[in-house]
């Protein structure tokens, strides 16, 4: 109890000395976001309060406060909570520069920036199957007979939302909605979240699942950094390794460039509307999108970075050839998040 | 009991308990504004639809399961630790009550990573264990996470039973069986129904745990709704259906309390209780608790463990720890005793002055538990930057959230200490000449240190892994170490969650072990 006012006294002083400071508010996880911006403060001298918890509950939060939030900043891990920032009207148009830095990704809106990207693909487990037995498209995932009852996916997770919503703008409606029937028919288990479907798959309760790359990327544990040929001091010392009895039998398998079960999307950062200096917040969005932060992403994280130059380990795919693998669409056409809950409803899966 | 109806209520009690009272209703004003700005076509689509009602069913379902399973293990458990002649009672009671300080969510997925093929039991000890699922999974596991809210409620009323009345009964030609039948497990009532109330609120609101079952509760519904639709208005109209079950609940406990007849009548002080010796059923009993520590602490721990083995860069700083570590004590050491303090006076308007106003206060405490707490964290919010701004992001607010939220856990133990405590005692004071406040504290409070004590261990073990409250409403920049765990366990980084993990079961095994030994004065 005695160290919260002393902790206050000296904010309150240092605030004095010197007025830059920044409220950001994060629903990455802190391992991923702590030391990039403890960097952040020793390059620019600003300091920075962060309080962080999952996105529904900071975009919750954030609506809550209206007009008095304190935050200058919402750095968000899905476009999905980003658009619904948009739509509540919480975020600050940014300046064209900024957002010509990413090389692809940007939203048509120009209200948040794009951080880093990931990928959907699928996870199998290649001691059961050969990855010449999977579907060139994951639109034909559930017509593989040796698959039934062994494909897992995650119809509550933000990601997987996203990719239905690309579905639907590619494929159509009624399309999808067969897509997911005949998932739903080939007996495809539902979990929580993507660990809980990887452990799933090493306990040989599923075969496949349809997943984020970088999940598997961690639960294999990268910690070969061969490719690695940073500065001895900018190195990140990675390993943010994982259960290692589930590191035996995960592989990922890409669906073909262009399929929508190759789907990039992406996590992002914006200023909101209630920040009194939205160029010290800007600062920062930059700051995320320099090639020290960017390569932090890449090793820490295992997402793909939104600049190029940013050496990736062996481990990821090339930065060119996976900008080609997404399908081409309309970013924008990614927000319609309610009209894919509906879907969802209407099968029963949520 | 002596018939207190009529009498009016005292007002050194009425004042903190109508306190109490507005800070569990806010969250109520808050739900039902938000409720209000539904449309109805939508409201058609997301609330009142079959599935809902199919949810409804497998909550009620796990509810009921899960309390019968619990009554199975916790009533022995606490009859074994304090009324037998095992060795080693207060250190089993000590980790029997640990369970609660794992985090349900860690639980799940450390059992979930022990199991099956090419897991931890079948790594080191080639035991293929089949994994967790479904609504058996979730029984079982939810069970072995929350049936300590019954275990120390029990104990404490088993520690508080006059034994007088056991021996009067022998003396009345009862035996064995029959001495437990008609006399202690009566006696247990307001224990057992404070803890089945616990954990029924606790099923109805577990969203973590019966998620990586692959069971789908009402609370999914809910937790949906909040975080894949970002949505709060029909959030809120999931939160009070889910309301209206816990109203019912309340309902069915305060008509089984009524016109309980417990404290003793007898002069004098309690005995000393006897302890019963096993026998030849001591390796018996050993191994029967044996069952709920293996499965909800050293499994789920050990598997923690074991993914720390092999990394090479371990990078959890000790600053960090240590900070984490203090930010969860400030919180949550006061907490407890905020929230035991508000619940005292709400338990003992209920048990001294029964009436119908009273056990409706009472019972109200009750309501805030109900709210999910992502909504109550969101009323905090919505009412602190309105009506107390400096409040908001203070390390006072989260206490009161906190205590606000978690005094409903603290009123079960208090309630039956008071029930066992008679009022007699307190009146002859009055009738020495102490006022009523004075009275209560010389002769009531001592007999409640039992109560209290385990009463402040519950809120405190609560508010150690609690979340959403603490994301919302700590300080900018608070770390507890629930909020790391959950930081890394969301990222999938498992190695740099255990040390945290490992931590908040050994912080919260010194804190009730400090409070155990408070016992025994």
């Amino acid at each position: 109890m005695k160290r919260f006012p002393l902790a206050l006294l000296a904010a309150l002083v240092i605030g004095a000395v010197q007025a830059q400071s920044l409220t950001i508010y994060a629903s990455r996880g802190e391992g991923l976001v702590q030391p990039i911006i403890k960097q952040f403060e020793k390059d620019t001298g600003i300091q920075v309060k962060l309080r962080f918890g999952p996105d529904a509950e900071i975009l919750a939060a954030l609506q809550e406060e209206g007009s008095r939030s304190p935050a200058d900043l919402f750095w968000a891990n899905s476009s999905g909570s980003l658009e619904a920032a948009t739509k509540a009207g919480l975020l600050l148009k940014l300046p064209p520069e900024l957002l010509s830095r990413p090389s692809e990704f940007v939203p048509s809106s120009g209200l948040w920036v794009p951080v880093s990207v990931r990928f959907r693909v699928l996870a199998y487990n290649p001691s059961k199957i050969k990855p010449s037995e999977l579907p060139a498209s994951v639109m034909d995932l559930p017509q593989i007979a040796k698959l039934k009852g062994r494909i897992g996916w995650t119809p509550t997770y933000s990601s997987f939302q996203d990719f239905i919503t690309a579905m639907r703008a590619l494929k159509g409606e009624a399309a999808t909605k067969a897509w997911l029937l005949a998932m739903k028919a080939a007996g495809a288990k539902a979990y929580a979240n993507n660990p809980a479907m990887l452990d799933a798959m090493r306990a040989g309760e599923i075969d496949v699942g349809l997943s984020n790359h970088y999940y598997i990327q961690r639960l294999l544990a990268g910690i070969q950094e061969g490719e690695y040929e940073g500065k001895e001091e900018d190195q990140v010392k990675t390993p943010t390794s994982s259960n290692p009895a589930a590191k035996a039998n995960v592989a990922t398998y890409y669906f073909s460039k262009g399929d929508v079960g190759s789907l990039a999307l992406v996590t992002g950062a914006a200023v909101l509307k209630t920040s009194k200096q939205p160029a010290l917040a800007e600062k920062f969005l930059n700051y995320l999108l320099e090639a020290k932060s960017q390569q932090f992403t890449v090793d820490q994280v295992r997402e793909y970075p939104v600049v190029s130059g940013i050496k990736l380990p062996a481990s990821l795919l090339p930065f060119t050839e996976v900008v080609g693998r997404s399908p081409k669409l309309d970013f924008s056409k990614l927000t319609d998040l309610d009209g894919t809950l509906k879907l969802l409803r209407e099968v029963g899966l949520l | 009991m002596v018939r207190t109806a009529g009498r009016p209520l005292p007002w050194h009690f009425i004042l903190p308990a109508l306190l109490a009272l507005a800070g569990v209703l806010l969250p109520m004003v808050y739900l039902l504004l938000r409720a209000l700005q539904a449309d109805p076509q939508t409201l058609q689509e997301i609330v009142f639809r079959e599935r809902n009602l199919r949810l409804l069913g497998n909550t009620l379902a796990l509810m009921l399961g899960v309390l019968l399973v619990c009554t199975l293990l916790a009533l022995p458990l606490a009859w074994l630790t304090t009324r037998s002649n095992l060795r080693g009672k207060r250190f089993l009671s000590l980790l029997l009550t640990l369970p609660l300080a794992v985090p349900g969510y860690v639980g799940a997925f450390a059992l979930l990573g022990a199991t099956g093929p090419g897991g931890l039991l079948e790594t080191l000890l080639h035991l293929n264990w089949p994994r967790p699922q479904g609504y058996w999974g979730a029984l079982g596991v939810l069970t072995l996470f929350i049936y300590p809210y019954l275990f120390l409620n029990l104990r404490a009323a088993l520690l508080g039973l006059d034994p007088s009345l056991e021996e009067a009964a022998r003396s009345l030609g009862y035996r064995g069986i029959a001495v437990v039948l008609k006399v202690v497990l009566p006696q247990l009532r307001p224990a057992l129904y404070a803890g089945w109330l616990l954990i029924g609120l606790h099923v109805l609101g577990d969203f973590g745990v019966v998620s990586l079952m692959r069971f789908e509760t009402f609370s999914y519904a809910i937790y949906i709704q909040y975080s894949a639709s970002f949505d709060r208005v029909y959030a809120a109209w999931l939160s009070l259906m889910l309301i209206v079950l816990t109203l019912s609940l309340l309902w069915l406990e305060a008509r089984a309390l009524l016109g309980l007849n417990l404290s003793r009548v007898g002069q004098g002080s309690a005995r000393r209780q006897t302890q019963t010796p096993l026998g030849r059923w001591t390796p018996l009993a050993y191994g029967f608790a044996a069952i709920p520590i293996a499965g909800a602490l050293v499994i789920p721990l050990a598997t923690v463990g074991y993914w720390t083995v092999g990394i090479v860069a371990q990078q959890t700083g000790l600053s960090d720890l240590l900070d984490a570590l203090w930010n969860t004590l400030q919180a949550s050491a006061p907490a407890a005793l905020v929230a035991t303090s508000l619940a005292l006076p709400l338990a003992y308007l209920g048990v001294r002055y029964p009436s119908r106003l009273s056990r409706a206060l009472e019972r109200t405490a009750y309501l805030g538990y109900a709210v999910p707490p992502l909504a109550f964290a969101l009323a905090l919010i919505f009412f602190s930057l309105r009506g107390l701004p400096f409040l908001y992001q203070t390390l006072g607010l989260l206490i009161m959230a906190y205590a606000l939220y978690f005094m409903a856990e603290a009123i079960g133990p208090i309630r039956s200490a008071l029930y066992q405590a008679s009022p007699r005692l307190e009146e002859a004071a009055r009738g020495l000449g102490y006022r009523p406040a004075q009275a209560f504290m010389r002769a009531t409070f001592p007999l409640l240190r039992r109560g209290l004590l385990s009463s402040m261990a519950l809120v405190f073990l609560s508010s150690v892994k609690e979340l959403p409250l603490t994301f919302l409403l700590a300080p900018v920049g608070y770390d507890t170490l629930a909020t790391r765990i959950w930081s890394y366990t969301s990222e999938a980084v498992y190695a740099q969650a255990a040390p945290y993990a490992l931590i908040i079961v050994v912080f919260s095994a010194c804190f009730i072990g400090l409070l155990l030994t408070q016992e025994r004065r």
